[in-house]
């Protein structure tokens, strides 16, 4: 039955839902981003809207902000230090998972998934108690390998769906054309991950940055992540200094979006 | 290996086999897959595996390549046992189903993929990847990427691919499977042209009959994971070792009925010589039986069916005793065919061309 302008009805209601859902996210996520940014650029030294001119001073500020700027470092840091350490051991996990000859590769790759399920909260706290038992006290170096932890699985999960999907043939074909193993890994496995391995690098590494439940607990004394001293800083200042860093995070999330598209596309050309 | 004194008498390596199964078997837990196997192929051969599905086509391949391990037997190249030898070290070239070629290397990578993991100079691999591409009729197509070939181009990439490493013997599982059936028909007569130009000796696999007569020098018919018959394709389809051989290659007719002392009587009044005793299964093809007009023998039946498949017409004929019986004479365009529910009787053309299985 025609109904709007030659659609059916579960075409009416179809797109109906799909722009509700559009605007919904316009609103709850674009709009805000928006409205943070147009606050950093704000002549104004507290946070109101619309604004009243137009100044680099905010991003100026936050430069010049030792402790913010200490910050950032830190978080760079954890990011980096995480997505290393997602790479070196979600690989192999996926590999072992998918690949593996072995009893137990379903629990394995069920465990993995465990600190994920959790939450960051109870993960970090638990780290934190833990850590005081043992007698390991928080540090950034307890902080990465906390957020590692909690983290990884999304690494295997990517890997390990690229994976399942790869033909088992071509790693018989590597064999068979003379590779050793470990040529046919570096010939023929990694090239064919490395679009999943990007893509969960970019992930792992924007969590790592941008963690705060698990960071919380676990951040060393002298060495506070970004997220945990942007907290301290909305607690005590309303200045636009804190929309001003939010800018800066946006512009890097969006680099990251264009790495993770232009990896999966390239992915697809080659297929 | 065995071996006489140097020099022109020595002949035993000429006529020594290069690939020799012997008695392989291969189990997935209780399953036996294979059992017993033995097989020979000889210099420059061209031997088809041809089964069911899951007759262990494809394990018997795979235990030769080297992707799994057979419990128990040899597997000898050149009388060497390779059963311990890594599947990287082995003088074998698989062409896989799939083809897996690699999606993310050019067809020049792609084939010269085996130089380069034995790390052979830049210009060798160079010119041997040409001078294989010219082989297999794929000059300028060097940079295309696998995704960017047809069906047919990708099937010989992965053959050219197999041939730069100049195999001792060359494997192929169902290389045929992926292309439609017209393009199968013309690419089965290069291959195999192609394979005894280079004198390769091979394993083809295949489920399809029609396949095994066209590529092989001879055709081992396997069923449940054992050889029930190894002989040329002309052998195969007129002396069928065994009523499951008849039964599977081309089409057969089948009676039962008793032997007596040193022959067996057919149903038109003929008689077949046969060692056999007590009750026997009697088979002959649908071209060794003619068709006559109904007094003008004792096997009698009514034509149930009949269609034109192309040189040929085809009959079935509803014999008394409830037998579908099948018949093919030659067409001649003057002819009228035999109109279905008429009354016929039947007679075998050469008694001699019928064979005898034990009942
Ligand atoms: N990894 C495995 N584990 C258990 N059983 C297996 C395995 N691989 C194969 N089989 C069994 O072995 C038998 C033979 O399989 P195989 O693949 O060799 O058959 P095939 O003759 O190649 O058949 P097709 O014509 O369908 O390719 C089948 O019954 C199959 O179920
Ligand atoms: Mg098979």
């Amino acid at each position: 039955m025609k109904w709007f302008r030659g659609r059916s009805l579960v075409d009416v209601v179809g797109i109906g839902l799909v722009l509700a859902v559009a605007v919904f996210s316009l609103v709850l996520l674009v709009a805000p981003s928006i409205i943070v940014v147009v606050i950093s650029f704000d002549t104004r030294a507290y946070v109101t809207f619309p604004p009243a001119g137009f100044t680099l001073r905010w991003y100026k500020a936050v430069f010049e902000h030792g402790e913010l700027v200490e910050a950032m470092l830190n978080s760079l840091q954890v990011g980096l230090t995480v997505t290393v350490l997602c790479i070196v051991l979600g690989v192999p996990t996926a590999l072992a998972c998918v690949r593996g000859r072995f009893r137990g590769t379903t629990a394995l790759s069920v465990f993995v998934l465990v600190p994920h399920m959790v939450p960051g909260i109870v993960l970090g706290v638990a780290v934190l108690f833990a850590g005081a038992l043992v007698g390991v006290s928080p540090s950034i170096w307890l902080q990465s390998i906390s957020i590692t932890v909690f983290i990884v699985a999304v690494m295997v999960r990517t890997v390990q769906s690229r994976l399942m999907r790869l033909d088992p043939a071509l790693e018989e074909a590597a064999a068979n054309l003379r590779a050793t193993p470990f040529q046919s890994l570096r010939t023929v496995t990694f090239p064919l991950l490395m679009p999943a391995i990007l893509a969960g690098a970019v992930f792992t590494f924007v969590e790592g940055f941008d963690n705060l439940s698990v960071a919380i607990f676990t951040h060393g004394f002298r060495d506070r992540p970004l997220p945990v001293e942007l907290l301290a800083l909305v607690q005590y200042t309303s200045s636009p200094i804190v929309a001003a860093v939010s800018g800066v995070q946006i512009v890097l999330a969006i680099a990251a979006l264009v790495v993770v598209s232009t990896s999966i596309g390239l992915d697809k050309v080659n297929e | 290996m065995m071996q006489g004194p140097a020099g022109p008498s020595n002949t035993v390596e000429t006529t020594a086999p290069v690939l020799g199964i012997g008695a392989v078997g291969k189990r997935f837990g209780a399953t036996r897959v294979l059992q017993n196997f033995t097989l020979e192929v000889a210099e420059g051969e061209i031997v088809t595996l041809l089964g069911p599905s899951g007759c262990g086509k494809t394990t018997l391949l795979r235990c030769v390549a080297g992707f799994w391990e057979p419990n128990g037997g040899t597997i000898e190249i050149d009388g060497q046992d390779i059963v311990d030898v890594p599947v990287n070290r082995r003088p074998v070239g698989v062409v896989f189903q799939s083809y897996a070629l690699f999606p993310h290397l050019t067809v020049a990578r792609n084939v010269g993929y085996a130089l380069r993991m034995r790390n052979r100079p830049r210009a060798e691999v160079a010119q041997r990847v040409a001078s294989v591409l010219e082989t297999v009729s794929l000059t300028g197509f060097e940079n295309r990427y696998p995704s960017q070939l047809s069906g047919g181009q990708q099937q010989r990439v992965a053959i050219a691919r197999v041939l730069v490493m100049e195999p001792r013997v060359l494997l192929l599982d169902e290389p045929f499977n992926a292309l439609d059936a017209k393009l199968r028909g013309a690419m089965q007569v290069e291959l195999r042209q192609l394979i005894k130009r280079l004198g390769l000796t091979s394993i083809f696999v295949t489920h399809d009959q029609e396949e095994a007569l066209t590529m092989s020098d001879r055709i081992a018919v396997m069923s449940g994971g054992k050889i029930e018959q190894v002989a040329s394709p002309d052998e195969i389809f007129d002396r069928p070792a065994t009523a499951y051989v008849a039964d599977f290659i081309g089409v057969s007719n089948f009676w039962e009925t008793q032997a007596e002392t040193g022959h067996v009587r057919l149903p038109d009044g003929q008689t077949v010589m046969t060692d056999l005793t007590g009750g026997v299964k009697v088979m002959t093809r649908p071209h060794n039986l003619r068709l006559g007009p109904p007094e003008a023998g004792p096997w009698k039946g009514t034509v149930s069916f009949h269609r034109n498949v192309g040189p040929l017409i085809e009959y079935h004929v509803e014999a008394s005793d409830g037998n579908v019986i099948r018949v093919s004479a030659m067409r001649q365009e003057r002819d009228r065919p035999v109109k279905d529910r008429s009354q016929v009787s039947l007679s075998v053309i050469d008694p001699a061309s019928c064979s005898v299985y034990p009942g």
